[in-house]
């Protein structure tokens, strides 16, 4: 049988790695249950996802005139 | 003063922000102005192409993203067998991470409230530049190649000759160590 809840490893790292590929259907699933009900995995998540946009425009910094 | 002119002294005036766009990835003065070097030489042999088509700095960081994916290349191929190469290695405590045995956060991740209102400030890319730098090389480098340079997780893998696997681990780990260090010297830091 397959385990309903991942652990907060586990959903962090599919969280992260639904960020590169898509995930299986049922892995999906699991991490948004997990995501539904978990406040840390959420702002995790999320964070993550910030992170990406932050340094998707991070070459902005290397304008400074200073070292 | 002739067009061309105009377009090599354009060319040469970007070459601070080359230079430590190279930086961030390279960590390294002499490979990022090697590197530099390599691709203002390349703009200037074939400035025809650029038609003024994109940006400038558009079409000179195109160049110099090749430029430092050829020198990653080349150096990882040099890398001495067995060695992980100073400092990459991860201590025992980073087998874990941020999690209990049973998978759980030994501290939960807090809320960032409203984070886009940092990117304006300055002092939030020097807290994000100090983030990155203090992470462990490969990491860092596997980080930035997928987020700064944006290339495709796949074109990663081949250019270092690591599995999809490797990778997913990697940037997983350099998130969680990215975000921990970003709560605790930003998002933290400020309301403390």
């Amino acid at each position: 049988m397959v385990r309903l809840m991942y652990s907060c490893r586990e959903a962090s790292e599919r969280a992260s790695r639904a960020m590169e590929e898509p995930l299986p259907r049922m892995q999906r699933a699991q991490l948004w249950l997990h995501l539904a009900m978990c406040r840390g995995c959420h702002n995790f998540s999320r964070q993550i996802e910030f992170l990406r946009l932050a340094s998707r425009k991070s070459p902005k910094m290397f304008d400074r005139d200073e070292g | 003063m002739s067009d061309d002119d105009e377009l090599s002294n354009a060319i040469a005036a970007q070459r601070g922000y080359l230079v430590r766009y190279a930086m961030f990835h390279l960590r390294d003065a002499a490979q990022a102005e090697d590197v530099v070097q390599d691709t203002l030489m390349a703009a200037l042999a074939h400035r025809g192409q650029f038609a003024g088509r994109s940006q400038l700095r558009t079409w000179l960081t195109g160049i110099l993203k090749h430029k430092i994916v050829d020198h990653v290349r080349r150096r990882e191929r040099e890398r001495p067998a067995g060695l992980d190469g100073g400092g990459d290695e991860e201590g025992p405590a980073d087998a874990a991470g941020p999690f209990t045995a049973a998978g759980r956060w030994t501290e939960m991740p807090g809320t960032w409230g409203r984070p886009e209102e940092a990117l304006e400030s300055a002092q939030f890319w020097r807290v994000y530049d100090e983030c990155c730098r203090i992470m462990p090389a490969r990491l860092a480098l596997v980080f930035s190649m997928r987020e700064v340079m944006q290339m495709d997780s796949e074109e990663i893998c081949k250019e270092l000759g690591i599995s999809a696997s490797n990778l997913h681990v990697m940037l997983f780990r350099a998130r969680i160590r990215l975000r921990a260090c970003m709560t605790r010297n930003w998002f933290e830091a400020r309301h403390g």
